[in-house]
């Protein structure tokens, strides 16, 4: 080993003599480093030095490879975690969807009992009211169904049940099943 | 990178799928040297470099493109590695060479076999180096002495990885001839 190098390079220049061995300096800036080297022994010993210490090191460094199945190995754990995240999705799906249908069952059958609750309702009041007229006059009973407005009592009774029934049919006719 | 764009241009129709089966070779060999430079383990880096890529295939719907694709991924892998190391020991220090760890590791490679006692010597020094410096070096050799290589995948600006790697050198050049520099 050249014994100058002992001492090192000139400070000024010793990231430029790395960067002229590997090419990297600008052609300005090599030209300007290269003249300076052959005029100074120190820098052009250290430069030999690094040199060499740098191709060592390069030499005695591992340098290790991805082994052949690599990618195989990759798809095959992609593939398994794609599996049950397709499972799942599915699934998923599925629960939404029967909440949705439960949730619309629950909707029609609230709507049924209060549209049968209401209904219920009407026909006691009007059995209740229609009842209570009768009795009130229960003297008259006789003379109403006897008398000349008897047939038209009767008919204005059926007709109102009659209107009542069908009415109460296209209601629960138009109500949806599943909401 | 052309091959970058191509990527993009699959993520940007949002073909996922398709996007990661380019990614993958266009990355893998430099996702395991990364790590390997990390790890200092074959089979760790490789596992490494598996687990970064199901991240990446996790989170590459969510990529939107703000940082370089290369720049995300090994980010990725940085962080990949340094869970693994600190799972391995929490508590180790690599950033002392003279801490006790840093001399176990040393140790460790001295008890190996001694075909090239010179080599061992050298990848024992290179081990007693700081962290930082440890993977720069490591990652400069395998990329072929490309420091805008190192740079993007450290996640470093240029100069800072090449006064790392000058100091790192150096120091090894004046610790591997201890006789010569006491001499001077």
């Amino acid at each position: 080993m050249n014994e100058m190098s002992l001492t090192g390079p000139c400070a000024d220049y010793e990231h430029d003599l790395v960067e002229l061995l590997e090419g990297s300096l600008g052609p300005e800036r090599a030209r300007v480093i290269r003249l300076h080297v052959e005029s100074c022994a120190r820098c052009r010993a250290w430069q030999a030095e690094f040199a060499a210490f740098d191709a060592g090191l390069a030499m005695a460094l591992p340098s290790p490879a991805l082994s052949s199945d690599f990618e195989r190995r990759l798809q095959a754990r992609i593939a398994a975690l794609a599996q049950p995240a397709n499972r799942s999705d599915v699934r998923a799906r599925a629960d939404r969807e029967h909440e949705r249908l439960v949730e619309a069952l629950r909707r029609g059958a609230r709507r049924h009992a209060l549209l049968d609750g209401i209904g219920s309702a009407a026909i006691a009041i009007c059995v209740l009211a229609l009842a209570r007229g009768l009795l009130e006059q229960t003297d008259t009973m006789q003379l109403l169904f006897e008398g000349p407005q008897r047939l038209v009592i009767l008919g204005g009774i059926g007709t109102a049940v009659a209107l009542a029934a069908l009415a109460w049919t296209a209601v629960r006719s138009r109500l949806p099943l599943a909401g | 990178m052309a091959m970058d764009d191509g990527i993009e241009r699959q993520l940007a129709a949002g073909r996922h799928a398709r996007a990661f089966d380019l990614v993958v070779p266009a990355y893998k060999d430099r996702v395991f040297r990364l790590a390997y430079s990390i790890l200092k383990d074959r089979a760790a880096a490789e596992d490494a470099a598996q687990e970064t890529f199901v991240r990446v295939w996790k989170a590459l719907p969510g990529f939107d493109g703000r940082a370089a694709l290369g720049t995300w991924i090994y980010a990725i892998t940085r962080n990949t590695c340094l869970m693994e190391l600190r799972r391995r020991r929490p508590t180790v220090s690599f950033d002392d060479p003279d801490s006790t760890e840093a001399q176990h590791a040393a140790a460790s490679i001295a008890t190996g076999p001694a075909e090239d006692p010179e080599r061992d010597n050298l990848l024992r020094l290179v081990e007693a180096l700081p962290r930082n410096q440890q993977e720069a070096v490591r990652l400069f050799y395998l990329e072929d002495r490309s420091y805008e290589t190192v740079a993007e995948q450290l996640g470093m600006p240029l100069g800072t990885v090449k006064n790392l790697l000058h100091r790192a050198r150096k120091r090894l050049m004046e610790v591997a001839r201890p006789d010569e520099v006491k001499a001077a």
